[in-house]
C-alpha cells in the first residue's frame, strides 16, 4: 500500500527544516524512507551528493546521517553512559572528546550518566536518544516527534537543546505534530497531508499563514 | 505369488489404517496450529493419554499377572472414545490456563512438559497403568462377531481355493479400516463445517492478528482454549483407534517422535491450515516414513543406525520445508472464501 | 524423618545439578532476547557438545597423549585439551547450523524458528545417536572418593567442587563480558532493542555471532559437567535436560540471563531436594509444577524480561 505519492524534500547544509501536517500523512514513513528503513518504489534520495536510495540503514549511519526514532529510542537496560558509547559503536578511536561534547549538549545527562535510562524520565530519555544519535557527528539527523509524549515544560527544553545542535552546525530535520514550536525554529518547513506535499515556505511565514494555522497548528 | 499379493494387500491395509489415524492427529492438530496458531509439541503425550484411557475403559480387568489395581471396566469401544477425547480434553484445558495469555513458547514448553509427565505416570504408576508391561488384550470393536461371521462362512465355502481363505482371514482389518477412514472422514467434514462456521472466523482472526480480533471484542482466551481443547480431543481419538488396533500399549509406543514430530512434519508439509492438507500430509509422510524403512534395508547400518538415519532424514524435510515452501502443499483456508471476500471498494 | 536427614546432601547435589542447568539457561537466554525465538534444539547442543568431548579425547587417548590426574581430580591433561575444544567446537557448529538454518528464517517469525529448532533437536540427537549409538558412554572411568565434610554429614568429590568452581568463574566471566565491555554492552542493546540497535550502526550480525559462541560454549560446557557429574551420556541427555533448563530460564524471567541464573540455582536445589519425598524419576514433574506455577503467579519470572 502506497503511503507516499511522490514527495519531494529538500535540505541544505546546516539547516533546520520541519514537517507538519495531520496524522497519517506519511511524515514518519517519510523519515523511514529516507534513512533506508524503507524502500521507496520510486525516486531518488540524494545525501551529500551521493545516491543513497536503497542503501541499509547501517551504511547510512556510516555517512554521516543520524536517526532518532518516535518510540522505543533508547536502549533502557543500559546507562546514559552505555547508551552514548552504543552510538559510537563503530568507531574504532577513542571518542571521550566527543562524549564530553555531547555532555557539554546535555549537562543534565552528565550528572545522570551512570543511570539505568529505564528509568529516567520523558525528557532525559529524549536527551539520551538524541545524544547517541550525535555521537558519530552526523551532518544530518533525523528526528521523528522529539516533543510528544512530553509536557509543554520539557519540550520547550528539548527545543532549546535542539537549537543548540543546530548551532553546532548540524542540520536537522524534524518530524512534528506541535508544529508551533518546532517552525519558531526551522529555517524551512513543508506541510504533508495524504502522502503528497502541501505547502512549502519559511518556519516564519508557516506560523503567521492563518490557513495553515488553522489547518493544521490548531488555530 | 498369490502369497506375496496377499502380503501387499495386508501391508495396504496396515499402512492405510495408521496413515488414516495419524491423519486423524492431524487434523486435531490443524484446529490448534493450522488454525488457531497455537503451538503444541506434546501431541504424543495426548496420543498416549488417549490410547490408554480408552484400553483403561474398554479393556478387560487386571489379571493374575498386572501389577495394576484399577482399570478395566470392558465398557464398549464407543465410550472408550468418548472417554479418550473427554480426559485429553480436560488436560489441555488445564495446560490452556496458565499458558494462552502469554507467548507462543510458553504452550509449547508447557506441552513438551505434560507429555514428559504423561509419559513418566504412564511408566511408573503401576497400579494404574502397569508400567513398562503395559496394557494387553485390548479388544477390537466387533472383532468377535465378525471374526465368526468370516470362519463360519469360510466354512461354508470350505472349497474355495486357499488363498481366498489366506485373503479372508484378515479382513476384520479392512473392517477396521473401514472404521478409521470413517471417523476420520466423519472427523473431516465436522472440521471443514467449523472452519467455515463463526467460530471458525474468529479463531482465524484471532490467528492473524489477536490485538485487533480482541478489540472487536471478543474474549480471544476463551476461543484458544476451545481450539486447544477440541484439537486435544481429537488427538485422543486417535489414541483410542490406535489402542484398540494394537491391542497392545506401552509407553514405549510413544515415544515423543512418532506422536509428535511426525504429525508435526505431516501437517507443516500438507499445509497448515488446510484440512485435506492435514489427511493427504499424513499420507505422504507416513509413506516416506514407510519408504526410508525399506531403503535403509539395503545399507550395510545397524538398525539403530538406520532408525536414526530415517529421522535424520525427516528432519532434514521439515527444514526444507520451512526454508522453501513453509506453507505446505495445500493452501491454508481463507477467512472468506473467494466469492464472499470483502472488496476494496466495499464500505 | 529419615527424609529430612538426607537434605544436606541433596543440598549439595542441588547445588551441583543448578550450576549445570544455570550454564544451560543463560545461552538459552541470550538467544531468546537476542534473536527473538526460543531454541529448543539447546539441550542438544548440550548433548552435541558431551559427544565432541568424548570424541576428541577418544583421539587423543589413541595418539597417546597422557591423562594423569591433575590433583584429586579424576581427569587430567589431555581431558582437560579435549574439553577446551570441545567448546570451540561445538561453538562453530552452531554457527554453521545458524547460517544453514537460522538465518535465513529470521524474518519468518519466531514460532516457525522454534518449528525448525525442533526439527535441529531431534536431527542432531540421532546423528550423535548414528555415530555412538544409543547405549551409555562412560565419561570418566575412574571411580573417585569422596570427602566428607564433618558437622554437615555431607559427601563431596573433588569433580564436583570442580564443577560448581568452574560454573562460578563461567558466570562472573560472562557477567564481566556483558557489562564490560563493548560487544557485550551492545549484545546487552541488542536484546533490549535490536532494530535500534542496527539504526544506531551497531553491527548486528556480529552481536548474533558472538551470541551463538557464547550460548553453544555454555551449553557445550554444561554438556560436559553432566557427564563428568553421572558419569555416563546418552543421546537423549540433551533431550532429558530441555525440561528443567527451560523451566529455570521462565522462572528467572525469559530473556534475562541473570535470571537464568537464578532460575537455574532453584530448579536444580528443587529437583534434588524433592528426591528426599518423591521419587527420583518424578525429577521433571517438580521443574514443571514449578514452572506452571510461576506463569500463574508471575509469568514474567523473578526478574522480570528483556522484551
Amino acid at each position: 500500500m502506497e503511503v507516499l505519492h511522490e514527495v519531494s524534500v529538500k535540505l541544505d547544509a546546516g539547516e533546520i527544516v520541519t514537517i507538519i501536517g495531520p496524522n497519517g500523512a506519511g511524515k514518519s514513513t517519510l523519515m523511514k524512507t529516507i534513512f533506508g528503513l524503507l524502500k521507496p518504489t520510486g525516486g531518488k534520495i540524494l545525501f551529500d551528493e551521493k545516491n543513497i536510495t536503497g542503501l541499509p540503514p547501517d551504511r547510512i549511519v556510516r555517512l554521516g546521517m543520524a536517526y532518532v526514532p518516535q518510540v522505543d529510542n533508547v536502549f533502557p537496560s543500559l546507562t546514559a553512559q552505555e547508551n552514548l558509547e552504543m552510538g559510537a559503536f563503530i568507531l574504532t578511536r577513542d571518542f571521550s572528546d566527543r562524549m564530553d561534547d555531547i555532555y557539554g549538549l546535555f549537562p543534565l545527562l552528565k550528572e545522570r550518566r551512570r543511570q539505568r535510562v529505564g528509568k529516567m524520565s520523558g525528557g532525559e530519555r529524549q536527551m539520551v536518544a538524541m545524544g547517541r544519535a550525535l555521537m558519530l557527528n552526523p551532518k544530518l539527523i533525523l528526528l521523528d516527534e522529539p516533543s510528544a509524549a512530553l509536557a509543554p515544560n520539557l519540550a520547550a527544553m528539548i527545543f532549546d537543546r535542539i537549537a543548540a545542535i543546530n548551532q553546532t552546525g548540524v542540520a536537522i530535520l524534524i518530524v512534528e505534530q506541535n508544529a508551533k514550536e518546532s517552525l519558531k525554529l526551522s529555517d524551512r518547513g513543508y506541510v504533508l497531508a495524504s502522502g503528497r506535499n502541501r505547502f512549502e515556505d519559511t518556519g516564519k511565514n508557516l506560523l503567521t499563514n492563518k490557513e495553515i494555522g488553522e489547518l493544521y497548528l490548531g488555530g | 505369488m498369490m502369497e506375496q499379493f496377499i502380503g501387499v494387500i495386508n501391508y495396504i491395509v496396515f499402512f492405510a489404517i495408521t496413515a488414516g489415524t495419524y491423519g486423524i492427529l492431524s487434523l486435531g492438530l490443524n484446529v490448534q496450529w493450522g488454525f488457531a496458531g497455537l503451538f503444541n509439541i506434546g501431541i504424543a503425550g495426548f496420543y498416549a493419554l488417549g490410547a490408554y484411557t480408552a484400553a483403561l475403559i474398554s479393556g478387560p480387568p487386571p489379571s493374575a499377572w498386572d501389577g495394576r489395581m484399577v482399570g478395566g471396566f470392558e465398557l464398549p469401544f464407543i465410550v472408550g472414545l468418548l472417554a479418550a477425547a473427554a480426559v485429553c480434553g480436560i488436560v489441555a484445558f488445564l495446560i490452556g490456563i496458565p499458558t494462552l495469555r502469554l507467548r507462543a513458547e510458553y504452550l509449547a514448553i508447557a506441552t513438551i512438559g505434560i507429555a514428559e509427565i504423561i509419559r513418566l505416570v504412564l511408566k511408573n504408576e503401576s497400579w494404574l497403568t502397569n508400567g513398562v508391561w503395559g496394557l494387553q488384550q485390548i479388544p477390537s470393536p466387533l472383532y468377535n462377531p465378525i471374526r465368526s461371521g468370516v470362519t463360519g462362512f469360510l466354512q461354508v465355502h470350505s472349497d474355495w481355493p486357499a488363498w481366498v481363505h489366506s485373503l479372508l482371514s484378515r479382513s476384520y482389518n479392512w473392517f477396521y479400516l473401514l472404521l478409521v477412514i470413517g471417523i476420520l472422514f466423519a472427523l473431516y467434514l465436522i472440521m471443514q463445517r467449523l472452519v467455515r462456521s463463526p467460530w471458525g472466523r474468529v479463531i482465524k482472526a484471532i490467528r492473524e492478528d489477536e490485538d485487533v480480533a480482541a478489540m472487536s471484542g471478543k474474549n480471544t482466551f476463551s476461543f484458544k482454549i476451545q481450539a486447544l481443547v477440541l484439537g486435544a480431543m481429537i488427538m485422543g481419538i486417535g489414541g483410542s483407534l490406535y489402542a484398540h488396533y494394537a491391542r497392545f500399549i506401552s509407553p514405549s509406543s510413544f515415544k515423543p517422535l512418532y506422536g509428535t514430530f511426525l504429525v508435526w512434519v505431516m501437517l507443516v508439509l500438507g499445509g497448515s491450515g488446510n484440512n485435506k492438507g492435514a489427511i493427504l500430509g499424513s499420507f505422504v509422510v507416513w509413506g516416506i516414513w514407510a519408504g526410508t524403512d525399506f531403503l535403509t534395508g539395503y545399507l550395510p547400518f545397524t538398525a539403530s543406525q538406520a532408525a536414526s538415519l530415517r529421522i535424520i532424514f525427516i528432519g532434514i524435510l521439515l527444514e526444507v520445508i520451512l526454508l522453501w515452501r513453509p506453507q505446505g502443499l495445500l493452501q491454508r483456508e481463507r477467512r472468506f472464501p473467494k466469492y464472499l471476500r470483502p472488496r476494496a471498494d466495499d464500505k | 524423618m529419615g527424609a529430612f536427614s538426607r537434605i544436606p546432601q541433596l543440598i549439595v547435589y542441588g547445588i551441583i545439578s543448578g550450576s549445570i542447568i544455570s550454564l544451560g539457561g543463560i545461552g538459552v537466554s541470550l538467544t531468546y532476547s537476542i534473536l527473538g525465538f526460543s531454541n529448543f534444539a539447546h539441550g542438544d547442543i548440550m548433548a552435541l557438545g558431551a559427544y565432541i568431548c568424548l570424541g576428541v579425547f577418544a583421539l587423543f587417548t589413541g595418539l597417546g597423549l597422557g591423562n594423569t590426574p591433575i590433583g584429586p581430580l579424576s581427569f587430567g591433561f589431555s581431558f582437560a585439551l579435549s574439553f577446551v575444544l570441545a567448546l570451540a567446537l561445538t561453538a562453530l557448529a552452531v554457527i554453521v547450523i545458524d547460517r544453514i538454518l537460522f538465518k535465513r528464517l529470521r524474518k519468518a517469525g519466531s514460532i516457525i524458528l522454534m518449528m525448525a529448532s525442533i526439527g535441529l533437536a531431534l536431527g542432531l540427537r540421532n546423528i550423535l545417536q548414528f555415530f555412538w549409538g544409543p547405549q551409555p558412554h562412560y565419561y570418566i572411568e575412574k571411580i573417585q572418593v569422596a570427602s566428607i565434610i564433618p558437622g554437615l554429614g555431607i559427601r563431596i568429590k573433588p569433580d564436583q567442587v570442580f564443577i560448581i568452581i568452574l560454573a562460578v568463574a563461567l558466570v562472573v566471566l560472562v557477567h564481566c563480558f556483558l557489562q564490560y565491555t563493548k560487544m557485550g554492552k551492545a549484545m546487552r542493546a541488542s536484546a533490549d532493542n535490536i532494530a535500534l540497535a542496527r539504526v544506531t550502526g551497531i553491527n548486528t550480525d556480529r552481536v548474533i555471532l558472538w551470541t551463538w559462541v557464547i550460548g553453544g560454549a555454555l551449553a557445550a560446557t554444561a554438556g560436559i559437567l553432566a557427564g563428568i557429574e553421572n558419569k555416563f551420556i546418552t543421546p537423549e541427555l540433551g533431550w532429558q535436560m530441555l525440561l528443567s533448563v527451560f523451566a529455570a530460564v521462565i522462572l528467572g524471567g525469559l530473556g534475562n540471563p541473570y535470571g537464568a541464573i537464578l532460575g537455574g540455582m532453584i530448579i536444580g536445589l528443587s529437583e534434588e531436594v524433592s528426591t528426599a519425598f518423591i521419587s527420583t524419576g518424578y525429577k521433571p514433574a517438580v521443574a514443571f509444577a514449578i514452572m506452571i506455577i510461576m506463569l500463574l503467579v508471575k509469568p514474567t519470572g523473578l526478574l522480570g524480561r528483556r522484551k
